[in-house]
């Protein structure tokens, strides 16, 4: 078992203790425990049930919280909310854990020692307030705005996050998105003209499921859906490099070559066409390009995609039959990012054309419900200041089809070291990890180190807080309120099931605040956050206490219209042929790039999730970290035998960035040419003291690459040698 | 088994190997709701591992805790009541009763009751199907609740049982056909359903979980009526307790370490069976 640091019952008794509480501004947080009392959510005793939402991954499951004297004792999974039908994953479950880690950052900190030595001194929230604006206004003055970098990740008070740095007047601008779907949402964009197409399991049939493991990467509703899918009959085909927890459910595992998904979706094109097994009416109403992607299909035979993906021809075939004789109740997965080459963006936009074939739009592929504001209200502001200078990410003026709203994180990161086309003085970062989560940790570190300033928002004193200058500590996101989500045809809320911890505070708090600092209050044209979400409920006539007391409302339902047969493409409709790509001088066409290949003597290195953890930010919630595995590398016994190597022997993992000790784990389930290391170990903070010295991180391993369509990092392009340590 | 019909609010599970992703939210749901330390588990994941060569493979997983047997070999063990059968099927555990003696642990044919090794005074640390939480009014139990792919079901013992073999039935060709519990120690209130056979999950076996409640109950109650019965009844436990030594040579990653105190000894108590779910 991995060692605990706190101990029995302990996790429930840890208190909020901090000195120099300050309170200033009107912002007081609420009185939870009152609040919920006069909404009739606690009793008289102080406890009860109080509906709010998980922030422990990004799918941000419905909660109900049990509240009792004061601390949250429970979390249930809200069945009147979509993304959780009533259950919460381990992660959900051990969400107040991440509450009541005695590690959290409970009041702001002031960095006294060297960057990276830990250590730090106590503030108010008005010195290091009064600090990070005096820097950044400083930066502003002597460099432009554009000295300032801001990052942050999906989270729901990122809204603000954005209003301050577009009112600050940055166009630099760092997101996880770049290191995770680009490839998916810009081959959707160029062929649906959405950024991720609804995706419907009623009466599916076939399912091929490329690279997304859903049984591990968690999405609660969907993997719940796809569960009760395979019970019913459902037929899946899982296609990865590694035998999944997924891929024990599936009917079919195809054990593909790492980045050469694209082959195999090909080929599947190739028999469908070929067999005339598309839908005819389908293709020729709503898509553009037919004939031109049967010309450029016609040489990825199942034959020709046989010795590249190493599958079977025949296998192929079948499948390729079987997804087209289940039409349209058939579906190919987009998944999150595929096979994680620079050719992954072909890849998706072969996903794209399978599904376009085979007919299944307003079946299985649905308009994208989108999340977001919908019709909410948001608060009044002036127009924002035209940015500055180019974005040092090179978007557009290197990655022209990328949308500003993805970016090319992993290009900001390199523009900091080189300092061109211009230099960067000072980094705002909130919610974000980019030392664990961008490729090349060794680059980011250096990146980080050219910073005149540094500021973090976050919980804990993660692998990038460890580096700041100046920490300011969020509040967590059972004691705090964000701006409202909006899912389907309801509005859910997050809100504080107990006061913040110490002198934790909300991110709306904390940008206003800074905000204000920065002399652009009137961005930020809230009182508190209750007065936020009031506005957000303006016009829909909802009261506050109304949505607090359920926990979401219900938008007023529209007749339901008749499933669009148009789409925001250039030409309307499905586009198999992109005229955007091709006036961008990119292939127009699904087409074959041959990914490279690991020299002799190395392997590919894969990365995957768990499903204990999310990303690098759950490893030190005590909780997961009891029933979590010992991160291993894990090895085939072919080529540990071949090697000399056995399980448990401590090997050295070398890439051309960088090398890691890790223990070996000889396994079936993976391929003979493939290493896997589960991510988000491997952590430098010493604050993270559950998590501290657990295994090795993949980032400081990975190869920066980026597809230059869709400006996506290639995780598994990285090649790595093992040996004895 | 004998109390089936006879009081319908008999409470039950039935778990379903074929749905069971090893994703262990009912372990940390568990230890949440109960304030299970940190050291030890009430539930654990039985599995498979990889078995099989590449690249023919296959795995399967089941969540595994107390089978709130029909006449519990642990309730007849204990010799300070702590261990109750309860008017439900329940088999509960006071704390205040217990004397950290682990009779139960050696007479569990299913090796379910835990011990906190890690404490001055320890205690015993077993499922009482969140007992407290149902007394709340919640409808199911922390494990049942979260489960995402309702591996896990609770309702009417009945009607798991029912459904068990309903199952079975509806899919001849996907399950075993073998409800597990429905007789294993005499019959119990957890029933499984699975795609491979049970010793494969690493369960018990039906052989090695024959009641022994009935020989135990002879020796901590006592019946001075019946002549020999106290003879009989030792070599009742002096058989139980071989029985189960062997039963649990057989079984992989075993936890209790019923032959030594010593705490440091590995403490895998919390660890999930396998070590190598994930992987």
């Amino acid at each position: 078992m991995l060692d605990t640091k706190i101990s029995r019952r302990e996790f429930l008794k840890v208190a909020g203790v901090s000195a120099g509480a300050l309170a200033i501004g009107h912002m007081l947080p609420v009185e939870v425990a009152q609040a919920a009392k006069e909404a009739g959510l606690l009793d008289a005793s102080g406890t009860g049930y109080i509906p709010t939402t998980c922030e422990m991954c990004v799918w941000r499951c419905g909660v109900r919280a049990k509240v009792k004297d004061g601390r949250v004792v429970k979390l249930e999974g809200n069945p009147l909310h979509p993304h959780s039908l009533g259950h919460l994953c381990a992660r959900g479950q051990a969400g107040l854990m991440n509450t009541y880690d005695p590690d959290r950052v409970l009041t702001p900190l002031i960095r006294v020692g060297k960057r990276g030595e830990g250590l730090f001194r106590q503030a108010s929230w008005d010195e290091a307030l009064d600090l990070v604006a005096a820097k950044m206004l400083e930066i502003k003055d002597k460099y432009g705005p554009e000295a300032m970098v801001f990052s942050s990740t999906h989270n729901l008070s990122q809204v603000q996050f954005e209003n301050l740095l577009n009112a600050f007047g940055s166009p630099n601008y760092g997101t996880q998105r770049s290191l995770c779907f680009n490839a998916m949402i810009v081959a959707n964009q160029m062929t649906y003209g959405m950024e991720e197409p609804a995706r419907s399991y009623a009466d599916l049939e076939y399912l091929i499921l490329t690279g997304r493991n859903l049984m591990e990467a968690i999405s609660t509703s969907e993997t719940s859906i796809l569960s009760h899918a395979i019970d019913r009959g459902l037929k899946v085909v899982y296609v990865d490099p590694r035998f999944t927890k997924t891929a024990a459910k599936s009917t079919d595992w195809c054990a593909i070559r790492p980045g050469t998904d694209l082959a195999f979706h090909l080929a599947l094109l190739n028999v469908i066409v070929s067999e005339e097994r598309y839908d005819r009416a389908f293709v020729e109403k709503y898509t553009v390009g037919f004939e031109q992607l049967a010309e450029e299909i016609r040489p990825y035979t199942p034959e020709w995609a046989a010795p590249i993906t190493d599958i079977n021809a025949d296998v192929i075939r079948r499948i390729a039959r079987e997804f087209s004789d289940a039409a349209p109740h058939a579906l190919a997965h987009n998944g999150w990012r595929t096979s994680n080459f620079e050719n992954s963006f072909q890849t998706e936009r072969a996903i794209a054309s399978l599904n376009a074939l085979v007919g299944n739009w307003g079946v299985h592929l649905l308009p994208a419900a989108g999340e977001g504001a919908g019709p909410l209200g948001v608060p009044p502001q002036p127009p924002y200041p035209r940015a500055s200078a180019m974005r040092l990410d090179g978007v557009p003026w290197k990655y022209p089809l990328v949308p500003f709203k993805l970016g090319v994180f992993q290009e900001l990161r390199d523009a900091i070291i080189t300092g061109k086309p211009y230099e960067a003085h000072g980094w705002f970062i909130a919610r974000q990890n980019p030392v664990q989560s961008l490729p090349d940790r060794g680059r980011t570190l250096e990146a980080m180190s050219k910073m005149d300033f540094i500021a973090v928002v976050d919980i804990f004193l993660n692998d990038t807080t460890w580096f700041a200058d100046v920490v300011l500590p969020e509040a967590s996101y059972l004691e705090r309120y964000d701006p409202l989500l909006v899912v389907g045809d309801k509005v859910f809320i997050r809100q504080p099931v107990i006061q913040p911890q110490g002198d934790a505070k909300s991110a709306l708090w904390i940008y206003k605040e800074l905000g204000k600092r920065l002399g652009l209050e009137d961005y930020f044209q809230y009182v508190d956050e209750e007065d936020y979400i009031r506005q957000q409920l303006a016009p829909l006539g909802v009261t506050l206490q109304e949505i607090r007391e359920e926990g979401y409302v219900q938008l007023p339902v529209e007749k339901r219209s008749e499933i669009e047969y148009e789409w925001n493409t250039p030409s309307g409709k499905v586009e198999l042929f992109s005229s955007t790509l091709d006036n961008a001088g990119f292939a127009a066409l699904p087409t074959w790039e041959e990914p490279p290949r690991p020299p002799a003597g190395k392997f590919y290195l894969l990365t995957g999730k768990v499903g204990r953890h999310t990303q690098f930010a759950t490893q030190n919630n005590q909780l997961l970290h009891k029933y979590q595995d010992e991160p291993r590398l894990w090895m085939n016994p072919v080529s540990a035998k071949a090697m000399g190597l056995a399980d448990n022997d401590l090997v050295k993992v070398t890439s051309d960035v960088g090398e890691v000790n890790i223990k070996l784990l000889v396994t079936q389930a993976i391929r003979p040419d493939c290493v896997y290391l589960t991510p988000g170990y491997g952590h430098l903070s010493k604050g993270l003291t559950t998590a501290y010295g657990v295994g090795a991180s993949d980032s400081v391993l990975h190869v920066t690459f980026t597809d230059q369509i869709s400006g996506g990092q290639a995780l598994s392009q990285t090649f790595v040698a093992v040996q004895a340590a | 088994m004998s109390e089936i019909g006879v009081n319908p609010n008999q409470k039950g599970f039935l778990i379903d190997a074929g749905r069971c992703i090893d994703c262990r939210a009912c372990l940390v749901a568990c230890s949440v709701q109960n304030e299970v330390s940190n050291t030890t588990t009430r539930i654990w994941i039985k599995e498979t591992g990889v078995v099989g060569e590449f690249p023919n493979l296959e795995r399967y997983s089941a969540p595994y805790h107390c089978m709130h047997c029909d006449d519990p070999s642990c309730v007849s063990a204990c010799t300070v009541g702590a261990l109750q059968k309860d008017e439900n099927g329940i088999v509960t555990y006071d704390a205040d009763r217990c004397i950290g003696c682990r009779y139960c642990m050696y007479a569990c044919p299913f090796q379910v009751p835990n011990y906190e090794w890690d404490q001055m005074l320890p205690l015993i640390v077993k499922c009482d199907m969140c007992v407290d939480r149902l007394a709340e009014g919640e409808s199911e139990p922390a494990c049942a609740a979260t489960c995402p792919t309702d591996a896990i079901m609770f309702g009417p013992k009945v009607d798991m049982l029912a459904m068990a073999h309903q199952r079975i039935e509806d899919n001849p060709d996907k399950y075993v056909d073998h409800v597990y519990g429905e007789e294993e120690n005499g019959g119990t209130a957890t029933f499984y359903v699975s795609p491979v056979p049970f010793e494969e999950l690493g369960f018990p076996t039906t052989e090695s979980t024959l009641s022994p409640a009935y020989s135990n109950r002879l020796i901590t109650h006592g019946t001075p009526a019946v002549a020999g019965a106290v003879a009989i009844g030792l070599s009742g436990v002096y058989l139980t307790i071989k029985h189960h030594e062997e039963a649990m040579a057989e079984l992989r990653n075993d936890a209790l370490a019923v032959e030594t105190d010593q705490p440091e000894a590995e403490e895998p108590a919390a660890e999930t069976q396998e070590s190598d779910n994930d992987q």
